[in-house]
């Protein structure tokens, strides 16, 4: 058998890889100068992809979310950003929310910000979650705090490095991991060129998948548990079948 | 600043639940105005260069708009803190319109730099609010945090099923015939040509098993 194709080592001394940043194709619409001031400010790779769970992905384990900081002053929205960012920190070894404010309307002033219990209690359950919480005043200083997340995850080790496109079948490949609900779009991507068949991944030990889709221990071994569950016909919600 | 040749007065870490222990030199203040009543707030000297203490191991750092505007100060403060101390710390700072144009540097040096949190707030009253919030959320029992998975057994049935019709050729009828078959998605993948003919007919026990073994 040939040698199982390997992910480039992180990190090759000499020359630091270009920065390299996900974002979710809705981006494109809701902060369009974050990606254009990523582009151009800050000379980063920014591949457009439909992430779904999230806003950025910025390194092989963290993923970010942009919020509106207006939307958090009222507890009516609280479970809707649970949902959110349990969904990501079942993919994501770190989560970080980007607090952005809104940006004022033309020919309206800017409103004031009158901070509520509700904002400071979602506040505190970030802090308590382990949830990483930053401020931006507009959307070029999201991108600048992208940039700067991105560079702390590539002096760790864990930058993107893996290609971010992918061609052919393995597209269908990609779609296959992506469901997977532990599987975040940086490890399908990781999936998809770092072992030569579905198969081999479902061979795979956790370690293996660990270390040729630069995982987690934890996240190995669910995924190796996920691809072993034994399906059981009764246990199926009606609702979709 | 009050006592600098201890930075961080050892144990203040055993803060009652509700309780906050704060720096003598907050006495008379907004913020311990703010606080009273709402939480227990006990005010102590000698802790150092630390404002508050929570329970479970949380400490405050306070920044004023007057800390900001005097110059780097506020820096070799924090630094000795986290040198000194294994605590959480978090770090309150007072965004005005006059410290408004600092922020962005304190972000990237507290948050990103240092890895503690930064919070901030107009005045000592908004303070004060976001602590008695910060007290309740340590006091609260951790289930209770929405942003917290409740790592319970969770049924993946759904989610298997929804994989397993990623395969190209499958849908909903041709998932469960497969799983009932099999039993788990990884011996749908180890299922020889002829184990998936007779579960789904020639044509797209093909296309599954293409789409398992191909390697390009």
């Amino acid at each position: 058998p040939r040698p199982a194709p390997r992910l480039p080592p992180p990190g090759s001394p000499g020359k630091p890889a270009p920065l390299c940043i996900l974002a979710d194709s809705r981006e494109i619409s809701s902060g369009p100068d974050v990606i254009s001031a990523l582009k151009a400010l800050h000379g980063v790779k920014v591949q457009v992809c439909s992430l779904g769970s999230c806003d950025y992905i910025v390194s092989s384990r963290l993923a970010v979310e942009r919020k509106c900081q207006a939307e958090l002053l009222n507890g009516a929205q609280r479970s809707k950003a649970a949902q959110r960012v349990q969904q990501l920190r079942s993919k994501f070894d770190r989560v970080c929310v980007i607090l952005e404010k809104e940006r004022a309307r033309a020919g309206e002033a800017q409103k004031g910000f009158h901070r509520t219990k509700p904002y400071d209690g979602v506040l505190s359950a970030f802090i308590r979650a382990g949830i990483r919480v930053l401020f931006s005043s507009c959307q070029e200083e999201t991108a600048e705090l992208l940039k700067e997340l991105s560079l702390v995850e590539q002096r760790k080790n864990a930058a993107i490095l893996v290609p971010t496109e992918v061609q052919g079948p393995r597209r269908d490949a990609l779609q296959f991991y992506l469901s997977v609900p532990c599987v975040s779009y940086v490890t399908a991507l990781a999936l998809c060129h770092g072992f030569r068949s579905v198969k081999e991944v479902a061979d795979s030990s956790p370690s293996e998948l660990a270390a040729r889709a630069r995982l987690s221990q934890q996240k190995a071994e669910e995924l190796h548990r996920y691809l072993r569950y034994g399906f059981d016909k009764q246990m199926l919600p009606e609702r979709v079948t | 600043m009050a006592n600098e040749t201890t930075p961080v007065r050892a144990g203040a870490v055993n803060v009652p639940l509700g309780h906050v222990i704060g720096n003598e030199k907050w006495k008379g203040s907004q913020i311990a105005q703010g606080i009273q009543g709402k939480v227990k707030l006990i005010l102590e000297d000698g802790l150092g260069i630390v404002d508050f203490h929570l329970s479970n191991r949380t400490c405050i750092l306070y920044i004023s708009e007057a800390d900001l505007v005097a110059g780097n100060g506020f820096k070799r403060r924090l630094v000795r803190f986290r040198n000194a101390s294994s605590l959480q710390g978090i770090v309150i700072v007072e965004k005005t319109q006059l410290s408004d144009q600092y922020f962005p540097a304190v972000q990237k040096f507290v948050a990103l730099e240092l890895g503690m949190t930064l919070l901030p707030v107009a005045n000592q009253g908004e303070a004060a609010q976001l602590i008695i919030q910060l007290v309740q959320e340590q006091a609260k029992d951790r289930a209770s945090n929405p942003f917290l998975n409740q790592k319970g057994p969770r049924l993946l049935e759904a989610s298997v099923f929804q994989t397993v019709q990623q395969i190209p050729g499958v849908g909903k009828t041709k998932a469960l015939l497969l799983l009932e078959q099999f039993g788990n998605i990884h011996q749908i993948c180890n299922a020889t040509l002829q184990e998936l003919e007779q579960v789904v007919g020639r044509a797209v026990a093909q296309q599954i098993h293409t789409f398992f073994t191909q390697t390009k």
